[in-house]
């Protein structure tokens, strides 16, 4: 217990940024049957600012706004110039679309930063370290972050499921991922639904930045593929177009993730093997090998719809 | 496609290709022997032809069967560590795997062999990936093949298969493209083949694929693409053709990253990473999904531009006092996606849209029969 | 007793709670033709998604030639939503065969709205039907070891190409055919893979009157030619009253009716829900 605690910990933290990121991805999902590839890399550019206004000497109180807008913006821009061109194009042209945004979005920055990793600065209160005690286990020095992660994370899905369930264009959203061409029909307006969509998940996915590079020392230009793929799949396993789903699997990925990093520890202190089998390699991996699993035992997700193609 | 009046005797259009195609290969000879080996255009040439195989493999699948497969940088991986494993020298190995004591294979292969057992050892595992995931519907399928090529990943850094894989440390020593030049016996190359050999690889290997694409089989395979129902309904059996044509590019991908592996005389695990899959998806959409031709030219201009052509944007320029703005390192890279972006967004079909070279030559004819 | 082609037992194609095909049975003799008929929306598509593969049955079996192609009974969930009849008359061995496995059997179809392959020629679209008649594995077939067999695969394509009359677009583009074309490829292709039993799903929606009396005469030619039963699904009555010989009716899933054309003509029953009355 002493050695599971602290991965387990920082698993649900893991987890909330993933749900934070995952949101983004399932809502475009059930939207516009789109993986938007170009998400994680609007987490990454996210992060890139952060550091970048914060080197301007600007406050915090001021940064933290900008930064929040600007990724809003980008998210807003990106759908606008890559995806709405397409919007009666084959799926396989839009999905290259988001490829090739991600690879421009890297690509910048990586231009941007000259190739460098970029220390994130410390934002006061969420950066502070603390030690804690739980069930009389000493918890090793973690973040303020880590520890905020999950009941901002709550906090916030419940405001949106609020939004998504009461308010006109969360009827709308609802409406267009059920019927795109019917909703379209009774007049609701699908290009503003559609960026409304891609404002809330850049807007999610500015919070989770702030909340995961603070755990992280530095942002390159593919900090966000990893974990971008990771949300992505947690949406998947999740059911894709379900935003409950999508924060239940990210969780699930990242308590998995964190645990498979502590296993070899954790089982060589239990006694279960005598040497390290250097299993941490397999963390990334193995968020994968749920992906498959999951969709051989059921393609659709733990809360999916099945749909029935007609014939 | 040929109509049969074209089949039985070769057609202008077909004579004027092959002439194409062999003069291609008699200038690369040419060249290689004229212009000094440290060239650039040699550099473009080898990885233009080994991206060309892949790019070619990656759309028999996305473009001809349409599967969209994202997995294409793990059988690259598969075929380029298995090229690596069964080639390298047995008084090397000692060199390359010092971590491992030698590791656990004490024989090599000679090339040729490696190379078709590099396409076994992927195809093989094609078919094992194929099993489940083949059956999944197209962004599902496109995530997975995705997941495989990071799962597979893991497993070649992983510690404990060291002895086979180096762990995450790199292979090399094995037979390179320059192994290829003849020497002399004062160690003098008097003919260089170099880029030759791997012209001829991937010439061979896209000349299979072509036929495949022409026969009967690749005309269900088509028809998978513009209809599964209906193709089903004619008796095509969707999963045996999948299964068939995902098993098949895996092949042609293993080849593709031996090559890979031998253009570039290491190979390590961390660089078969998703971003090649991607750039090499780049390329079949900007040569045109479902053109032969458009995926090998694109091959060869991607190369040219992001080794070669653009590399000038990577350097800093002083007129005087004055330094133009912008460029610096990594300038080029962005200019490159800003061009992709815009072929994606405006010239959807690509260089060659579904055309080849043979509908080209054909003229007027061949653009109406294309349409 | 002529022989029996395909019988339905007790057929029941249910989607969640909607009942898509309620208890249907029908019977095909060999070299008949026979008429599926009813009003939009009556389950005629689902019962030929049936017979094809492309749907597995909530219940029922449907045999072709003696065998069965589908079996099936409720289960799981469905067994408490189950709303047809005979709900565990098939117990015992499910019988599921993928829609390739049934055209192999000799069943072949059209498609209501049309499904060529739209990438093809004319000419490719029947030759693609051949395929599954080949004996070429893909290597020989790779490196043209099979070069007699493409041979004759293209010249029995060819061959068809004539029968319908559509040897002079044989290189036009599948889709920029006109609408009656279109279907008169259909049939082709769906002739390609020597059925014995063809199913044609509205083959005159779409055709004119002079067209749609030209298509009857040409569904009896083939039907002689190639030693065909032919199920076919239509709305022209004056079509299905020439050629059919017998005609099942179905209504919201059920069968309401079988007959000879002039049985169903005088039908109450039919007259009442299918025509409502109406003298069309």
């Amino acid at each position: 217990m002493k050695t599971v605690l602290p991965y387990l910990l920082s698993g649900i933290s893991v987890g909330g940024q993933y749900a934070l990121i995952a949101i983004g991805y399932t809502m475009v999902y059930g939207i516009l049957r789109l993986i938007n590839f170009a998400h994680g890399d609007v987490f990454m550019v996210s992060g890139i600012l952060m550091v970048y206004l914060t080197a301007t000497g600007l406050p915090l109180y001021v940064v933290i706004p900008i930064v929040l807008l600007a990724t809003v913006f980008i998210g807003f821009a990106i759908e606008r110039i890559a995806y709405k061109p397409l919007r009666t194009a084959p799926r396989m042209s839009i999905m290259i679309s988001a490829i090739g945004v991600s690879y421009f979005l890297q690509n910048l920055v990586l231009y941007i930063t000259g190739g460098l990793s970029k220390v994130y600065p410390a934002i006061p209160f969420i950066s502070q370290s603390v030690t804690l005690t739980l069930f009389g286990v000493t918890l090793p020095t973690t973040k303020v972050a880590t520890l905020i992660t999950p009941p901002l994370t709550i906090l916030l899905v419940i405001g949106l499921v609020l939004l998504i369930n009461h308010t006109k264009i969360g009827m709308a959203m609802r409406a267009v991922s059920k019927d795109f061409e019917t909703s379209q029909l009774m007049g609701i307006k699908i290009n503003r639904v559609i960026s409304a969509t891609f404002v809330i998940g850049s807007f999610l996915a500015a919070i989770g930045s702030m909340l995961y590079f603070t755990n992280y020392p530095s942002v390159v230009a593919t900090s966000g593929s990893m974990p971008g793929l990771k949300a992505f799949v947690a949406a998947v396993f999740g059911g894709i177009g379900s935003i409950p789903g999508a924060v239940i699997g990210a969780f699930i990925i990242g308590i998995c993730e964190n645990i498979i990093k502590g296993l070899d520890l954790i089982l060589f202190k239990a006694g279960i093997t005598h040497k390290m089998l250097g299993l941490t390699t397999f963390s990334d991996a193995f968020t994968f090998v749920l992906l498959i699993v999951i969709l051989i035992i059921k393609p659709t997700g733990l809360f999916g719809e099945k749909t029935t193609d007609k014939v | 496609m040929q109509s049969i009046a074209t089949r039985k005797k070769p057609s202008r259009a077909h004579i004027l290709t092959a002439v194409i195609i062999a003069a291609v290969y008699a200038l690369v000879f040419a060249a290689e022997q004229l212009l000094p080996a440290s060239s650039m255009l040699f550099i473009v040439l080898k990885k233009g032809a080994t991206y060309a195989l892949v790019a070619v493999s990656m759309n028999l699948l996305n473009g001809f069967t349409g599967i969209f497969s994202l997995g294409q940088a793990g059988f690259m991986l598969l075929g380029a560590y298995t090229f690596a494993i069964f080639t390298i020298p047995e008084e090397s190995r000692e060199i390359v795997y010092q971590y491992y004591n030698g590791g656990l294979i004490r024989f090599a292969l000679p090339v040729i062999p490696a190379l078709v057992l590099s396409g076994l050892v992927a195809a093989l595992f094609a078919f094992l990936v194929g099993l489940p995931v083949l059956k999944l519907k197209s962004d599902y399928l496109a995530i997975a093949t995705l997941g495989f090529a990071e799962i597979i990943r893991a497993i070649f850094q992983w510690d404990k298969l060291g002895a086979i894989t180096n762990g995450s440390n790199m292979l090399h020593q094995f037979p390179s493209f320059s192994s290829f030049n003849i020497r002399n016996a004062q160690g003098e190359v008097v003919v260089y083949l170099s880029t030759l050999v791997p012209f001829v690889i991937a010439g061979v290997c896209i000349a299979l694929i072509v036929l495949l694409i022409n026969s009967t089989y690749g005309r269900a395979l088509k028809a998978i693409r513009d209809d599964e129902t209906a193709a089903e309904a004619m008796g095509v059996n969707l999963f045996h053709h999948k299964q068939l044509a995902f098993c098949i590019s895996s092949f042609f991908a293993g080849i593709g990253g031996a090559m890979l592996a031998m253009y570039a005389c290491t190979v390590q695990a961390k660089s078969f990473t998703s971003a090649m899959t991607y750039e090499i998806l780049l390329i079949v959409v900007l040569g045109g999904v479902g053109s032969i031709t458009g995926s090998c030219l694109s091959a060869f201009l991607f190369v040219a531009c992001s080794e070669w052509w653009l590399r000038f944007l990577d350097n800093t320029y002083t007129i005087g006092s004055f330094q133009v703005p912008l460029l610096r390192n990594g300038f080029r890279l962005v200019v490159f996606s800003v061009i992709i972006m815009v072929v994606v967004l405006f010239f959807r079909k690509g260089i060659m849209g579904e055309r080849e070279l043979l509908d080209l030559l054909r003229g007027r004819k061949g653009k109406e029969a294309a349409k | 007793m002529s022989e029996n082609v395909l019988k339905i037992n007790h057929l029941t194609m249910q989607f969640g709670g909607v009942v898509a095909v309620n208890d249907l049975r029908m019977e095909i003799n060999r070299g008949e033709i026979v008429a599926l008929i009813g009003p939009n929306g009556a389950g005629k598509t689902t019962a030929f998604n049936c017979v094809t593969g492309v749907y597995e049955p909530t219940n029922g079996e449907i045999l072709f030639e003696g065998k069965p192609i589908a079996r099936n009974h409720p289960t799981g969930r469905m067994r408490k939503l189950y709303a047809g009849t005979m709900g565990d008359a098939y117990r015992g061995r499910i019988v599921r065969n993928t829609p390739d496995q049934i055209t192999r059997r000799g069943i072949a179809r059209t498609f209501q709205n049309i499904r060529l392959f739209g990438s093809m020629t004319v000419f490719e679209n029947v030759l693609l039907a051949r395929h599954l008649r080949r004996s070429s594995n893909v290597l020989t077939a790779m490196l043209r070891i099979n070069r007699r067999e493409e041979k004759r695969m293209r010249e029995d394509a060819m061959q068809l190409l004539r029968v319908v009359g559509l040897e002079d677009v044989r290189d036009e583009r599948a889709t920029s055919l006109p609408y009656g074309k279109q279907r008169l490829l259909e049939i082709a292709r769906a002739l390609a893979t020597e059925p014995s039993l063809l199913l044609l799903d509205e083959p005159a929606a779409g055709m004119n009157p002079q067209e749609t009396e030209e298509l009857g005469t040409f569904i009896q030619r083939i039907k002689k030619q190639f030693n065909l039963t032919i199920l076919i699904i239509e709305h022209h009555m004056n079509l299905i009253m020439d050629i059919s010989d017998r005609i099942y009716v179905v209504d919201f899933g059920r069968l309401i009716a079988q007959g000879t054309p002039d049985e169903i003509q005088n039908n109450d029953a039919v007259i009442a829900a299918y025509l409502g009355g109406d003298e069309a």
